[in-house]
């Protein structure tokens, strides 16, 4: 049989085609070094699941570039403070290397509690405080007790593991251990939940949260879009979790399900169907005849409002192909949102997917489909090149790999502008596909000037 | 009256930082050679977000490959990654040369990357014979905890040309060291030396691997742009007539090829603006002995005119506050100062005691009262600016939100810009360049600070 692409003889199996018997590609593995992988490390993981939540300062442990690359780089948006958008470091140099950076992270964190008088104060480990020994642990304790500040460790060295999924728990882990269950919440209703895994990129949250507002659920808190950490802090009195980026916070859900017996179930809000499976999911969760009828109403009114609205926009994306290659959850929560706007989506990838990530995308994509696990800069564009999709849904590194190719691009990642959630969001969607795929300039590359 | 109040920094945390860790500055220098890569010998995120960064500005691929550390080598050192990096590399992108960068890690691990690049070059010649001798590796030792990533661009530049540089026939051409400037600067100094009807050889050049066309047809895989400085020539740096560093605070390449190959050395301020333009040029032809061309002084006599008529009408008196690396900084200043604005208050995020003096020195010529903040971060550039009124800002897209709040309208160079398109492309650099940085601060001030009700008694 032909390999799907040329590569590196231990990389074949990180690619397959569903339903040619093995339909789930070898994932979770370490990357091959002197490959330009498409990853990240493990405190990148942990800080963007925390990092949406504004009242809070997050501070980075390490020499000056953990912070400095990373500040503000996720477009989460914010309904109150812009605390969560600065870029805070310890700034570590040679001497701290030496004598330990303990006593500097102290001091930094007592200046920024003066500074700004946070919600809270994250601290993240990193690759070099790890490996000094620093004991952020202990100094979060010590300047707690002195500030009545909360600060929060987040024990994300950088070097932990290959994959970033083992920072998003970490992040978790901080969440779980430190702050939910420190707070009563004032009043709780039978019809409390946390959205969970929603990190409001773009203002998604905003496009969901007016449907379930309306449908009599009392959001207690966000993990973690638009959120403060005292809202966090009263997500165990929920009565359920609904999850939507499953990929980043499975993890959370589950363990809060065995801390507190919450139960969580997935949802989906990318895309009408989904929406609609979603919303109809909450309501039967609480079995509330009331609730039920409302939803129906929420639905039938959200579905109105948006008919025909992405009509032109499906006229021209109809047959096209579609390659997702992401962080993980939108390898199998857009593939259906596609397939709404007529679209094939032929190849779909994660960075950091792990077994039961790629469980959910076989489950997803129709045969045929090519699953890639972790590919490099290389192989991507070696698929990208090889199969031409229409359109390739990935973030910023992979832009500009796909456009030289003369492969229309559009962002799904933290630098998105446009909310793509429940009904409206769909339409921006559609909008925003269609403005990639159909834009003439990919005309141009492939009509030649006798060459090109 | 004149005079410098430096403005030190008063706490130990860093807020909005103007700077980031030395491997930037290395990988930015090793894309721009000819079929180099750089490869970072650490975690994933060190390669990861740099070129994220990079792709943000400059809009292009940045291709950069990572040893992929992870905790069994944070124990037992990285020696199995780099070799096998450097093999697979190697053998799968047959580069010119491989830049092997370390990090804060990789460092305090004490991982013998020079001993480690030995066996790998070791086993590429068991593996693919005397092919592998056409491989340069260069191991470039940037930590992270020490100073910024303008030392990790020096220390760059210094161990590629200290590698690479050989004596052999002398050559007609001039070094440039150029800093961490944009593509289109890159292309003014070439089109500067050309008009001295010389030819240069970047150390190293940026310009066409970050502004690359596209043309899907003549796509490689891997993505190898054409253009950069080739190892080749890199060689060939002993042998030029001289070497202008226009990175001020970042010229030891320079010092390096003086040394050991007398190839005399000028470390300059970038050539912003008049005085700065015509240093660079006197030092082109002091190494060279070719005169400054008609052409090229009508460039200038063009840039004057423009002064005349703009400065004095709009930008007299108006205070600027200029932030960001130290090089383009200084240089900036002094073109604010040509130009009869006011350089109050300049910043930058690394810590150089030349940049001081420097400042001082263009206080003087300016006349401004200035305060010059060194080693410090946006925070600072932020309550300043609170205290202190000031009529332009002049940075990176850093300051967007700053000059927002405030509502100080802000000029976008250096790096990174990620919020406008095209400043990438644009060249501040040389006499033109002064021209295009002159054109954008003068409209933003007839824009901000000019009724338009009266444009044509405003003339």
């Amino acid at each position: 049989m032909e390999p799907i692409i040329e590569t590196f003889e231990s990389r074949k199996k990180h690619m397959c085609v569903k339903g040619d018997g093995i339909s789930i590609p070898v994932c979770d593995k370490a990357s091959l070094p002197g490959t330009v992988t498409q990853r990240t490390c493990v405190y990148g993981g942990a800080r963007i699941v925390l990092m949406p939540i504004t009242d809070s300062i997050h501070l980075v442990h390490g020499p000056i570039g953990c912070a400095a690359c990373t500040w503000d780089i996720r477009g989460s948006k914010s309904s109150r403070e812009d605390l969560y958008k600065k870029g805070c470091s310890t700034d570590l140099h040679e001497k701290d290397i030496i004598f330990g950076g303990e006593k500097k992270l102290f001091e930094t964190i007592l200046e920024l509690n003066k500074l700004y008088n946070p919600g809270a104060i994250f601290v993240y480990a990193t690759c070099v405080s790890g490996i000094i020994g620093d004991d952020i642990k202990a100094v979060c304790k010590k300047s707690e007790e002195l500030t009545g500040c909360r600060i929060i460790p987040v024990q994300s060295e950088g070097y932990q593991n290959h994959n970033k999924t083992k920072g998003h728990w970490i992040g978790g882990d901080a969440l779980l251990n430190h702050v939910i269950g420190t707070k009563e919440p004032e009043k709780t209703t039978p019809f409390d939940i946390n959205i969970v895994g929603e990190f409001n990129v773009a203002g998604d949250l905003w496009g969901i949260k007016p449907l379930i507002e309306a449908m009599g659920v009392n959001i207690l808190s966000t993990l973690t879009g638009d959120s403060h950490v005292d809202e966090i802090a009263q997500a165990h009195r929920a009565k359920l979790n609904i999850v939507q980026c499953q990929k980043s916070s499975n993890y959370v859900a589950k363990k809060m399900e065995d801390k507190y017996g919450i139960p969580f179930i997935k949802v989906n809000f990318f895309g009408l169907d989904q929406t609609v499976n979603s919303l109809r999911d909450i309501a039967d969760f609480f079995g509330n005849d009331e609730m039920i009828e409302k939803t129906e109403r929420i639905i039938e009114t959200g579905l109105r409002e948006v008919e025909h609205k992405t009509d032109e926009y499906k006229q021209r994306l109809n047959g096209k192909t579609v390659a997702l290659y992401v962080g993980g959850n939108k390898a199998w929560s857009l593939v259906r949102a596609f397939e709404e706007l007529g679209m094939e989506v032929m190849m779909s990838g994660t960075k950091n997917g792990i077994k039961e990530d790629y469980e959910m995308i076989k489950e997803t994509v129709k045969d045929g489909t090519i699953i890639v696990d972790d590919a490099n800069s290389t192989e991507l564009a070696k698929l990208l090149k090889k199969y031409r999709p229409n359109l390739l849904i990935s973030g910023a590194k992979e832009k500009y790999i796909s456009l030289k190719l003369g492969i229309p691009f559009c962002d799904f990642n933290h630098d998105r502008i446009s909310a793509f959630a429940g009904f409206n969001g769909f339409v921006n969607f559609a909008k925003e596909v269609d403005a990639s795929v159909s834009s003439p300039v990919f005309e141009l590359t492939s009509k030649t000037f006798g060459g090109d | 009256m004149s005079c410098v109040n430096i403005l030190e920094k008063e706490r130990n945390v860093v807020i909005n930082p103007l700077k980031t860790c030395q491997p930037l500055g290395a990988m930015f220098a090793v894309t721009g050679i000819n079929k180099g890569f750089p490869i970072v010998h650490g975690s994933q995120g060190c390669s990861a977000f740099v070129r994220y960064g990079f792709a943000r500005h400059f809009r292009e691929p940045s291709e950069i490959a990572v040893t992929s550390l992870h905790e069994d080598a944070a124990v037992f050192g990285g020696r199995k990654n780099l070799v096998a990096g450097i093999e697979n590399l190697a053998l799968r992108f047959n580069p010119d040369m491989i830049g092997v960068i370390t990090t804060c890690s990789s460092e305090i691990i004490g991982d013998d990357v020079y001993g480690f690049v030995d066996t790998a070059r070791e086993n590429l010649k068991e593996q693919i014979g005397e092919d592998s001798k056409q491989i340069e590796i260069v191991p470039i030792s940037t930590p992270s905890f020490v100073e910024s990533h303008f030392k990790g661009y020096d220390n760059a530049v210094k161990a590629i040309v200290n590698h690479l540089a050989r004596k052999e026939e002398p050559n007609e051409k001039i070094n440039i060291i150029p800093g961490i400037i944009n593509p289109g600067d890159i292309r003014e100094l070439k089109h500067l030396l050309g008009m001295m009807d010389l030819n240069g050889i970047f150390l190293t050049d940026i310009s066409d691997p970050f502004d690359a066309p596209l043309r899907p047809s003549t796509q490689t895989i891997p993505f190898y742009p054409k253009g950069g400085t080739s190892v080749e020539e890199i060689r060939d740096s002993a042998n030029s007539l001289g070497t202008v560093s226009i990175c001020k605070y970042a010229g030891s390449g320079a010092s390096s090829l003086e040394r050991e190959h007398k190839v005399p050395a000028a470390i300059e301020s970038p050539p912003i603006g008049i005085q700065n333009t015509d240093k660079f040029l006197k030092n082109i032809t002091k190494f060279s002995g070719n005169q400054v061309s008609e052409e090229l002084l009508d460039q200038r006599g063009i840039l004057i005119d423009s002064m005349a008529d703009n400065a004095a009408r709009y930008l007299f008196g108006r205070k600027v506050a200029i932030y960001g690396d130290p090089d383009l900084t200084t240089g900036i200043a002094r073109f604010v100062g040509e130009l009869g604005m006011e350089p109050t208050m300049v910043c930058t995020g690394v810590k150089n005691p030349e940049f001081a003096k420097d400042m001082e020195k263009i206080a003087k010529e300016t006349g401004t009262e200035m305060d010059v903040m060194v080693g410090q971060d946006l925070r600072a550039v932020e309550v300043y600016l609170k205290e202190n009124n000031v009529d332009l800002l002049i940075g990176n897209s850093d300051g967007r939100l700053i000059a927002l709040d405030l509502g100080i309208p802000l000029i976008r160079v250096g790096f990174p810009v990620y919020d406008r398109v095209g400043y990438q492309r644009q060249s501040i650099l040389g006499y033109r360049g002064g021209l295009y940085l002159m054109d954008l601060i003068t409209n933003t001030v007839l824009e901000k600070y000019y009724e338009p009700t009266h444009w044509k008694l405003q003339q």
